[in-house]
């Protein structure tokens, strides 16, 4: 694996390396490099088995993290490649000419995220919410609660107490902090 | 093709000789496995109402809802949970991490009802008829804990080490141990009302947690501006209620507290708590004694722009944590970092200034713009036996005393005090320390009134004492002293059958039959103190309340009749620090409103 | 008159015609195709998706699949839960097996923040795995002939299912929901008696397979309909992420018991079986070999599992469980295939983000789609069962 990631940082300037567990490492690329470097994985470190590609939202740092994680069947190790995507113009290359099944995963994130895959097959179709016109919902600026609370109606009846107040309440309502 | 799979097939038909395989009579024949996680149930009378089931149901599905029958009162919110079976996945996370071990799940699953408000209720107050079931979910004792049970041991100097000396004996908590201990912490907020001073527990062990020593050390200061004494001699009456304990041990709010003062310097006490400038105005309050609760009101008057003068009978501060509280429990340098930190807020304290004497009240009342009391209880009480005149018998508050300002005291090599509480435990171990040093041996007995398990003193006291060679030995009435040819020999007892009756009044037993007899050369009575008021003058007594057992009457800004005196601490409330402390923030409130005309001492 | 031979799989060079891509013209208007959904509300094991078929006479030409019809966002939803939290929440997101959920999140979590778990539980953990992947293969294994109409077999997995619940039910308190393993241990105990029963019940298991060999595996109606259909190339096992059974079947032995061996794997005796014939058939064998396996396995571990008191690593309280900033992968091997959930924790008591790789995720939607083309309708369910998709995974 150092092997690997040694050759990995030379060619393709991979930073921010941990070895997770021995047989799991991620490894942090340049946007413009993601693919080429994901393709030789593929097709010269045998990594041939894509285990998934998903997305994590720092919204605080203005950023999308995409993650694919390459299994390698033979050396039995996996690689976790992050990339770094700006968040207010989400786009990415499509990988779905290397594994016919990110394609899903690239229409799933532009539906959950809105990231852009350009040319990957039927990216703008509508995969798990039919009708949604709100913000993608797996952005960290989404709040499923507020939307529950505007959504649906609660049930009659509910409420409850906090127990440090209630006692306050009930045994020195009037002391004032 | 072969013929055996055309037939083989077939051999399906033998099995239209088996029997059906139905549960006949689900209701009776099928009940839920021994833990079966199905409909909930409560003990309610162990139930305190501390939330961690709210907190921790995943599906919200649980609230907190007041009960009838059910009163709010020192640990126990007088709330119980109340499920949403909407909601409820039967997850009974609940009921792993329930502190009092009051919530279960009963292995019930047929129920069901045509109503769904019947899937609502509390579990426990709404007869169900699986309350009896014994089987079902429990919380798994002693398999694993979602939180620690035990506290964080904390080092004391070992007996052999703090005999003879008055070094503080409580190390105090690392950083490491405080964050281990804070993360016992469940955050239910039973503690915060039985706190006299309703300090902001929960979030000051939260700020330990998360290592904001300056958040925490901000939340002590909005009630209490003595945390490093607090920290080290509170009566903690928070930790007696805590939800932790019901199942371990409760969490050390009292170190955790004196973790936080710790750590801050005293250089930088003005900056974290953002006092560098107050703004003053230029009303003048006058404040009677320099102990917990005018310490108190000093601080908040002060905070609040008010200048206060504080007066001192004795040379130093701190009234009876400096002179009634050894060494070796409070530091006398970390005593001064607290008041210090109040003198720096412009409070000025005029010591040996006895009011009454060196200054009159109504010169006071003249000059000042309100008047804070809070004297104490400082006169020690006599058992008034036979005997109790001699020479050799000696009152706790007045030995501490002596010891606090440097004074040698007589000291006997058989020695026995009489009294069970606190005090009684301080004098009896500092003479313990005392006859170490000059005798090399110890050889003090304490006996109360109280048997040991009502004994009013901490319990870690008790053990400490006895740690240390002192001999407590409980439940003794004292009968006379026996005194020969002028000489005393020894303190008569008998045996104690209770001390209250039973409707709580003091009122003692004996068994007349069972006497004993402890020799000594000296005997210390230490049953409690009285106030000494000579510094309120007739005229001014004329105008205040006092109730039938003498005590001053105030409203509940701690006003007296006399609308301009306030009143506070040990002579109302207590007696302890932490109620001296309350009194004297509260004071500083109703003050403050007074001062506004705000303020009548009966609202009409 | 000469009586024109039934051809299985007719040759569809000609018609309908392709475009310049291959991609068939699927003229609607020209009324020579028909648009047919099965689902969302197909009762079968397949449950809640559907596929949008567009058929030429009784073939497939085009498939497609839709998903939404069970999306609760529990990846979001955890995202506003402690981890202790997360627990109960994440077995939902498979309900044929949970446990896997509970084992990936408790061992994403363990590794994330440096938590040894006993000995035992690990023992118990492997147990409540395999009794899991028990369950579930006594209703797969059979389930495969329901789709062609015979349902006797299911009928009698079905029975066989409810002992092992039942035992679920003594061991963890719950019979589908067992919330069993959580972040540090495990919940429980082996109940008193619970190896001899659980005994009982496997050798009953034990000849349960042999009448399902007679019912379903040596029938020539059986054979005749999988033999052969649906076949899932080689060539797709990558380019699809093809795993679990469907890749043994297709002479790929991809195993994460075997591969990445996790908790006591590596003490057990086990050998994945593996053909290569890669259709129907060949993967409703592979299951019940599978099965076959996982029995014996559930003997060596109730042989081996030590009795020690044991069962929860001591964790920090659990109301304010914190998580050291990073990233981490856990992988197990589901009756489907590699079961993973990916959590990614920037130091707070909430995971930052949760991603769970089922099975399903592929199999159902791209392969499926793939390999539906070309397929007679009537094989449909057999194909998508032999994949054995779950939905809830796909949508999470």
């Amino acid at each position: 694996m150092d092997k690997i990631i040694k050759d990995l940082t030379s060619r393709f300037k991979v930073t921010d390396y941990i070895q997770q567990r021995p047989n799991m490492a991620y490894v942090t690329v340049q946007k413009e490099l993601a693919i080429s470097l994901i393709t030789h994985m593929r097709d010269i470190e045998g990594f041939t088995h894509f285990v998934l590609l998903t997305a994590v939202d720092w919204i605080e740092d203005n950023l999308f993290q995409l993650t694919y994680i390459l299994n390698s069947p033979d050396k039995k190790v996996d690689l976790g490649i992050r990339v770094m995507i700006d968040r207010e113009n989400p786009t990415m290359d499509s990988a779905h000419h290397l594994w016919q099944q990110v394609a899903t995963y690239q229409r799933e994130l532009k539906e959950m995220f809105g990231i852009d895959f350009p040319g990957s097959p039927r990216v703008d179709e509508s995969f798990i919410l039919e009708g949604w016109d709100d913000i993608p919902p797996y952005r960290r600026d989404f709040d499923t609660l507020k939307y529950a609370e505007e959504t649906y109606f609660p049930r009659d009846g509910r409420g409850s107490n906090d127990p440090a107040e209630y006692m306050k309440k009930k045994l020195y309502p009037d002391e004032e902090k | 093709m072969s013929l055996k799979d055309l037939l083989t097939p077939f051999t399906a038909w033998k099995n239209v000789f088996e029997d059906s395989y139905v549960v006949k009579d689900p209701f009776n024949d099928r009940p839920g496995a021994d833990r079966y996680r199905g409909f909930h149930k409560n003990d309610i009378s162990e139930c305190i109402g501390c939330g961690t089931c709210e907190e921790i149901c995943e599906n919200k599905a649980i609230d907190l809802v007041p009960v009838e029958g059910i009163d709010t009162k020192d640990g126990d919110s007088g709330l119980r949970p109340r499920v949403d079976y909407g909601r409820c996945c039967w997850c009974a996370l609940c009921v792993d991490v329930c502190t009092t071990n009051s919530l279960s799940l009963s292995n019930e699953y047929t129920w069901v009802s045509e109503d769904p408000e019947d899937f609502r209720f509390i579990p426990g107050v709404d007869k169900k008829p699986w309350d009896d079931n014994e089987k079902g979910w429990k919380k798994p004792e002693g398999e694993y804990n979602f939180y620690e049970p035990e506290r964080v041991h904390m080092e004391h100097l070992e007996p052999e080490a703090r005999d003879n000396s008055f070094i503080e004996m409580v190390k105090g908590f690392s950083k490491e141990q405080a964050q281990k201990e804070a993360d016992r912490c469940v955050e239910c907020g039973i503690c915060v009302a039985t706190c006299p001073a309703h300090m902001g527990i929960p979030e000051y062990i939260k700020a330990v947690r998360q290592d904001d020593i300056e958040q925490g050390f901000k939340i002590l200061y909005e009630t209490n501006p003595l945390p490093e004494i607090c920290g080290r001699i509170c009566t903690h009456k928070c930790e007696t209620v805590c939800s932790v304990g019901h199942n371990g041990d409760p969490l050390s709010i009292r170190w955790l507290k004196r973790y936080i003062a710790d750590q801050v310097d005293s250089e930088d006490y003005k900056k974290v708590l953002g006092t560098e400038n107050i703004e003053k105005n230029d009303r003048k309050v006058a404040i009677i004694g320099a102990g917990p609760a005018g310490l108190s009101a000093a601080h908040y008057l002060a905070l609040a722009g008010y200048n206060c003068t504080i007066f001192e009978k004795l040379p130093e501060a701190g009234g009876m944590m400096r002179y009634g509280i050894p060494e070796y429990r409070l530091p006398y340098d970390q005593l001064d970092k607290d008041i210090n930190y109040i003198k720096s807020l412009g409070v000025e304290i005029k010591y040996n200034t006895s009011v009454g004497k060196d200054i009159l009240l109504n010169d006071l009342k003249r000059e000042y713009d309100a008047v804070f009391a809070g004297t104490g209880l400082h006169l020690g009480r006599s058992t008034r036996i036979p005997g109790t005149d001699h020479e050799q018998v000696y009152m706790a508050a007045d030995l501490l005393r002596e010891i606090s300002l440097g004074n040698e005291i007589p000291l006997a090599e058989k020695i026995v005090v009489i009294g069970g509480g606190n005090v009684a435990m301080d004098i009896t171990r500092s003479i313990a320390r005392l006859q170490n040093k000059k005798y090399g041996k110890v050889d003090v007995t304490a006996t109360s009134l109280e048997s040991e398990d009502i004994m009013p003193a901490d319990r870690e006291e008790v053990v400490e004492a006895r740690e240390e060679k002192a001999i407590v030995d409980p439940g003794w009435g004292p009968e006379k002293i026996e005194i020969e040819e002028g000489k005393l020999k020894g303190l008569h007892v008998k045996k104690c059958l209770s001390v209250f009756d039973e409707a709580g009044r003091f009122s003692p037993t004996f068994d007349e039959e069972n006497h004993k007899f402890f020799p000594a050369d000296m005997i210390v009575e230490s049953i409690g103190q009285g106030a000494d008021l000579s510094y309120i003058s007739d005229d001014i007594r004329d105008n205040i309340e006092f109730n039938e057992r003498g005590r001053m009457v105030v409203n509940e800004y701690f006003q007296s009749k006399a609308e301009w005196l306030f009143v506070g601490g040990d002579i109302i409330q207590g007696p302890d620090v932490i109620h001296g402390i309350a009194n004297g923030h509260q004071a500083a409130r109703g003050i403050d409103k007074y001062l506004n005309g705000d303020l009548k001492y009966k609202s009409e | 008159m000469k009586r024109n031979k039934l051809i299985w799989q007719p040759d569809r060079s000609k018609y309908p015609e392709h475009d310049s891509n291959g991609k068939p013209i699927v003229d609607l208007k020209s009324q020579k195709f028909t648009k047919l959904w099965q689902g969302p509300n197909h009762p079968g094991v397949t449950g809640n998706m559907s596929l949008e078929l567009t058929l030429s006479g009784d073939e497939v030409v085009e498939a497609k699949t839709h998903v939404g019809y069970l999306h609760r966002g529990f990846e979001k939803l955890m995202e506003r839960r402690t981890y202790m939290q997360c627990f109960p929440t994440s077995i939902r997101m498979c309900v044929a097996e949970p446990d896997s959920n509970e084992y990936v999140l408790s061992a994403a979590v363990e590794e994330l923040s440096g938590i040894e778990v006993p000995e035992t539980a690990q023992w118990l953990r492997m147990l409540a795995l395999e009794m899991a992947r028990l369950q579930v293969l006594l209703r797969v294994v059979p389930g495969i002939a329901s789709t062609l109409s015979l349902g006797l077999g299911s009928q009698w997995g079905m029975y066989m299912r409810e002992h092992i619940l039942d035992r679920f039910e003594e061991l963890t308190g719950g019979r589908i929901y067992h919330m069993y393993i959580l972040p540090g241990g495990v919940r429980g105990q082996l109940p008193d008696g619970f190896k001899k029963r659980m005994l009982e019940n496997l050798d009953m298991i034990d000849g349960f397979i042999k009448r399902i060999e007679d019912l379903i595996f040596s029938n020539n109606v059986f054979k005749k309909r999988t033999v052969g259909v649906g076949i899932l190339k080689p060539e797709w096992v990558d380019q699809f992420g093809v795993v679990g059974p469907p890749a043994r079947g297709a002479g790929f032995k991809r195993d994460v018991r075997k591969d990445y061996p996790y908790l006591k794997y590596n003490e057990i005796d086990f050998d994945p079986f593996m053909a290569t014939d890669s259709d129907i058939y060949t993967r409703a064998i592979v299951r019940k070999q599978d099965l076959i396996m996982t029995v014996d396995i559930i003997r060596q571990i109730l042989d081996k599992i030590p009795n020690d008191k044991e069962i929860r690593a001591k964790t920090p309280n659990v109301l304010h469980l914190e998580i050291p900033k990073g990233e981490v992968y856990a992988r197990s091997e589901s009756s489907r295939g590699e079961y993973g959930m990916y959590i990614v924790s920037d130091g707070s008591k909430y995971p930052r983000r949760v991603n769970l790789r089922g099975p399903s995720y592929t199999h159902a939607v791209a392969l499926l789609e793939k390999m539906l083309i070309n397929a007679n309708i009537s094989d449909v369910h057999a194909i998508m069962v032999s994949l054995q998709t779950c939905p809830p995974e796909i949508e999470r």
